[in-house]
């Protein structure tokens, strides 16, 4: 499926439930490409599946998978319960992106670190980072009511908006403006009027040792008039009138898109609409992510290869597919210097993703990147072998090798003059079958198709 | 080059019932022993038995008895030369590998890789046409390359007698270690010091002024070598390695200077010595003499040294810090680290950090006494100070009287939290200040302190003496050491985990490994000096085999 250029789609066809045909059939290359989007990469056996399965019946299993969910979490959060530091917390995160059984639910989870965009440098407490990851977590797939609420109330959010402290006698605009333009409606959908009267609303709440602390002769109990409606508002009411507006479910539905479908080209507001009706009646978001998964638009031309991956979406990429566990802490580390920092984003609009991703420096680190964690040797150690990993699936010599990696890697047809310039022989006189395995490899995530997602 | 000219006390105790006894006990040797190429690798050393005509450790004993020595040499050419007890078990082992080898070549239809040649009326063989060896009576000759055994053989058909183990210089270099040495080693450091690696290595101290107090005697005596000698002795089970360089050390003049005992009779202090210690360090550097000097010890940190100097001058109340506070202690330093014990009523932490303290001699402790005081205050203040911006708890400083000793502390306070089970990595540090006598402590905890005040008072009773010509002592005690490791072993498992890409199975089977090997040393010295104007340094590990 390569990408055209294509006329606006009809709503109806593009958000009804795909069903392959003989045009549009299910294949390697739409397992792969649902992988992609709904999780951060697949290994064989997972790719196999689906092919098995079929596409509604793998996105069932990828909305709701079986396993003890609850029980990893758990662990997982004891786990970063017991670090002190972000570093550590990276590292754990990543960890638990490359071995959840619910992948879905973490890449949402980074979706929404995104946008909540809350950085631990200013933070400075890992406790509080860490709750804060799991107020995303808990809602990523859940209300986006509870999760804005929750939001409101969290306190890494408040300390790096810097609005731990807002007084009847001097409210702190800095949380209902990020709640409002950043989080929410858009700068165009919200007066400067709106925000000062919603800051009004959120006076008498403070952090204070790592606390919220309500002092209620703090508060402002005069009327307000935020987004058209009058009343004495407090904090709560802030929340229920900005989810009353369409333009915020619009606008989430429209960054949703981009996460999910496609990163080229604004959606018209007409194949929006439909969506951003439905999600602002319950904010519910599993059922929003579900239509889009499940839509003949995403199985579409309109989204294959639509989107650049982020730099976790690159190295968990390769890490998935070869079936291992690597250093987290290096690759904290390693993806930091991609520009994508866990736990750090840069600034309030969270990472802007896309075409940010890539200039002609970020191509060679991430080259770098794939050179170190396929060299066999070095921070990552021999963890990931594609020569064993192509033995387990049946290959026994390096032709083999060559097709199963591509379909491993890229799940798509490639053209013959690509596959023929393709390594053959081994980097160096003394490479083994796994040395040659790892070179060839290491050309095939440096293609250009394996930055798209 | 390398010596051993008793292989059969090394190989005795490495491979005597006790030894045997722990090794097998290992978590990694279990595992490894559960593997079907271990039992492989058991057959084969059955079928070595059989061929020898005797058990393994006597065969080993009889093969290598008269002494083993690899040399490295230019070219990287490696030799190795054994001398066996018994030419005909020798000429037995190597037919054994011949046949081997042999074999395999066929199996990959490799035929020439094996072969064989005369040179100046002896045979040599090489197994896979890149090593190259001979047998001359009872002795064996191997080297990696063809080339460096015709050198060898050039040699011996020479009939010079200029060998290596004749050489004066060497002979020397040998008993600067102990004539009794069960294994010699012997480097020649011009070559080495020339290496970009090596050279970079001597270049760190002058990048970091830590590294420079610790290691610049050493380094200078190192580059003033020609060589380096190792002599590793065995008694019961201590293993004792003695190393001596040629190189004078460091002269009065020199930048180092600061880590040379002024008089014969001075040197390092003995260890203190407290309860569940782990490790300790003595060392004698005159850090007056050292800071003085930075301008060529550590040229490269000297600009970024004026904002430590100047934050030493508001703590110091303006006082020049090499002249008017580094002048007034005395070159005996100390360190000692020891395992913490917690109080349930003030809480536990989860990840157990040890204890650590520094403890220095006063020239005039009267008037330091409260130069010091104040400037700890000051250095506690800023913290809570800092910690007060970030809306952080800060320490509580309060003072107590401990055996005749008033002694500065301050800790977090721990009231108004519920669990004290898992406290805090902070709660570890509850720092205090005491100057007993002529000393001044500074540790990371009261409790440490309480015991280095005792530890010393009773040093005081007894007027210990130096140790003359001695300038570093280290001394690890590994039974804290385990104790510490076993008290953190879930934190250490879980950094294992991400650090490594390990599974919880694996990194629990590691740290395990860690704790048993660490528990098979006992205890660990290692003590760095001058004896007759050269740099002695030994060190010795009394291994734990029960």
């Amino acid at each position: 499926m390569a990408g055209q250029t294509e006329k606006p789609p009809d709503p109806r066809w593009a958000w009804a439930a795909y069903e392959p045909d003989a045009d549009r059939p299910w294949n390697l290359a739409r397992a792969g490409h649902l992988y992609r989007r709904a999780a951060f990469g697949a290994n064989w056996d997972q790719l196999q599946q689906a092919l098995a399965d079929g596409p509604q019946r793998t996105i069932d299993m990828l909305l709701q998978p079986q396993g003890d969910i609850a029980g990893f979490n758990r662990t997982y959060d004891e786990y970063e319960a017991a670090t002190g530091s972000v570093d550590q917390l990276r590292a754990w995160w990543l960890r638990r992106m490359i071995q959840t059984p619910h992948p879905l639910q973490e890449k949402m989870t980074l979706f929404w670190h995104s946008h909540f965009a809350t950085n631990a440098e200013k933070v400075k407490n890992a406790r509080l980072m860490q709750q804060h990851v799991r107020l995303l977590r808990s809602q990523a797939l859940g209300s986006f009511q509870v999760l804005l609420e929750g939001i409101s109330q969290d306190l890494a959010v408040l300390i790096w908006l810097g609005a731990e402290a807002s007084r009847k006698a001097q409210p702190n605009e800095n949380l209902a403006r990020a709640l409002m333009e950043t989080f929410t409606l858009g700068p165009d959908h919200c007066t400067e009027d709106d925000i000062r009267d919603a800051s009004r609303a959120f006076t008498g709440w403070f952090v204070l040792r790592n606390k919220l602390r309500y002092i209620s002769r703090e508060h402002d109990e005069n009327e307000k008039q935020i987004l058209g409606r009058k009343g004495n508002f407090a904090r709560d009411d802030v929340t229920r009138i900005i989810l009353e507006q369409p333009a915020t479910s619009r606008r989430l539905v429209r960054k949703l898109y981009r996460w999910l479908i496609s990163e080229t080209g604004q959606p018209g507001e007409a194949l929006i609409s439909p969506l951003a009706e439905s999600f602002g009646t319950d904010y519910d978001v599993q059922k929003l992510v579900e239509t889009m998964l499940r839509s003949n638009l995403f199985f579409s031309a309109a989204a294959y290869r639509r989107r650049i991956k982020s730099p976790a979406e690159f190295a968990i990429g390769i890490v998935e597919a070869l079936e291992e566990t690597v250093s987290t802490t290096q690759l904290a580390n390693d993806l930091a210097n991609l520009g994508q920092n866990l736990y750090n984003p840069p600034t309030v609009k969270g990472w802007a993703g896309g075409q940010h991703w890539i200039n002609s420096t970020a191509i060679v680190a991430r080259q770098n990147l794939a050179s170190a964690l396929l060299r066999g040797s070095g921070p990552y150690g021999n963890k990931l072998n594609p020569w064993a990993v192509a033995q387990r699936h049946g290959c026994a010599t390096p032709e083999d090798a060559r097709r199963f990696l591509l379909d491993l890697f890229l799940q798509g047809s490639i053209d013959p003059d690509v596959y023929d310039a393709l390594p053959k022989t081994a980097r160096r006189q003394d490479d083994d079958l796994g040395g040659r395995a790892r070179y060839l490899a290491q050309a095939i995530v440096t293609f250009p198709e394996f930055h798209l997602a | 080059m390398l010596e051993v000219s008793r292989p059969k006390e090394l190989i005795e105790a490495f491979t005597n019932d006790k030894a045997t006894a722990a090794i097998t006990a290992l978590p990694l040797y279990k595992q490894q022993a559960s593997k079907p190429q271990f039992n492989e690798f058991l057959n084969i050393i059955s079928f070595i038995e059989t061929t020898l005509g005797t058990d393994w450790r006597t065969g080993l004993g009889k093969l290598t008895g008269a002494g083993i020595t690899l040399a490295v040499c230019p070219e990287d050419t490696v030799l190795l030369i054994i001398d066996a007890e018994d030419d005909q078990m020798l000429e037995r082992f190597h037919e054994f590998f011949f046949n081997i080898a042999r074999s395999e070549a066929e199996k990959k239809g490799k035929y020439n890789i094996v072969a064989s040649k005369e040179y100046d009326g002896v045979t040599a063989w090489t197994f896979d046409g890149k090593e190259a060896h001979t047998i001359i009576g009872k002795r064996l000759v191997l080297s990696n390359r063809p080339e460096g055994l015709k050198a060898v053989l050039q040699r011996r058909s020479q009939a010079k007698n200029e060998s290596l183990a004749a050489n004066a210089t060497y002979q020397a270099a040998k008993r600067t270690v102990g004539p009794d040495a069960i294994a010699n080693a012997f480097v020649n450091l011009k070559p080495l010091i020339g290496l970009p690696q090596v050279a970079q290595l001597f270049e760190q101290q002058h990048e970091n002024p830590l590294a420079a107090l610790a290691f610049a005697g050493i380094f200078e005596a190192a580059r003033n070598s020609n060589w380096l000698a190792l002599g590793l002795h065995i008694e019961d089970s201590t293993l004792s390695f003695r190393a001596s360089v040629d190189g004078k050390t460091a002269t009065q003049t020199s930048s180092a200077a600061f880590a040379l005992p002024k008089k014969p009779d001075e040197g390092a202090l003995p260890n203190l010595t407290v309860p569940r210690q782990i490790a300790a360090l003595s060392l004698y550097r005159d850090l007056h003499q050292f800071y003085a000097a930075k301008d060529d010890l550590f040229p490269e940190r000297t600009s970024g040294l004026i904002f430590f100097e100047n934050m030493m001058g508001i703590f110091f109340s303006g006082r020049d810090l090499t002249e008017e506070v580094l002048a007034e202690t005395e070159p005996e330093i100390r360190l000692v680290m020891a395992e913490q014990q917690y109080d349930p009523a003030i809480g536990t932490t989860q990840i157990k950090l040890p204890a650590f303290a520094v403890i220095l001699r006063l020239d005039h402790p009267e008037q330091f006494n409260e130069v010091a005081e104040e400037a700890w205050q000051k250095a506690l203040g800023l913290i809570n100070f800092t910690r007060g911006q970030q809306a952080l708890q800060g320490l509580i400083i309060d003072r107590y009287v401990h055996a005749g000793t008033k002694y500065s502390m301050a800790y977090f306070s721990t009231s108004g939290i519920d669990s004290k089970n898992n406290l805090e990595l902070r709660f570890n540090i509850r720092p205090a200040l005491a100057m007993p006598g002529e000393y001044l402590i500074l540790s990371s905890t009261d409790g440490l302190a309480r015991d280095l005040i005792n530890s010393l008072n009773q040093e005081m009773e007894h007027k210990v003496k130096p140790l003359a010509g001695s300038n570093s002592l280290v001394e690890i005690g590994t039974a804290q050491l385990t104790s510490i490791l076993k008290a953190n072993r879930d934190t250490l498992v879980r950094g294992d985990m991400v650090k490594k890409g390990r599974t919880q199975e694996e990194a629990e089977a590691g740290i395990d490994m860690l704790i048993t090997v660490v528990r098979l040393v006992d205890r660990a010295k290692l003590s760095l000096g001058t004896h007759e104007g050269l740099t002695r340094g030994r060190l010795e590990i009394k291994l734990n085999l029960q």
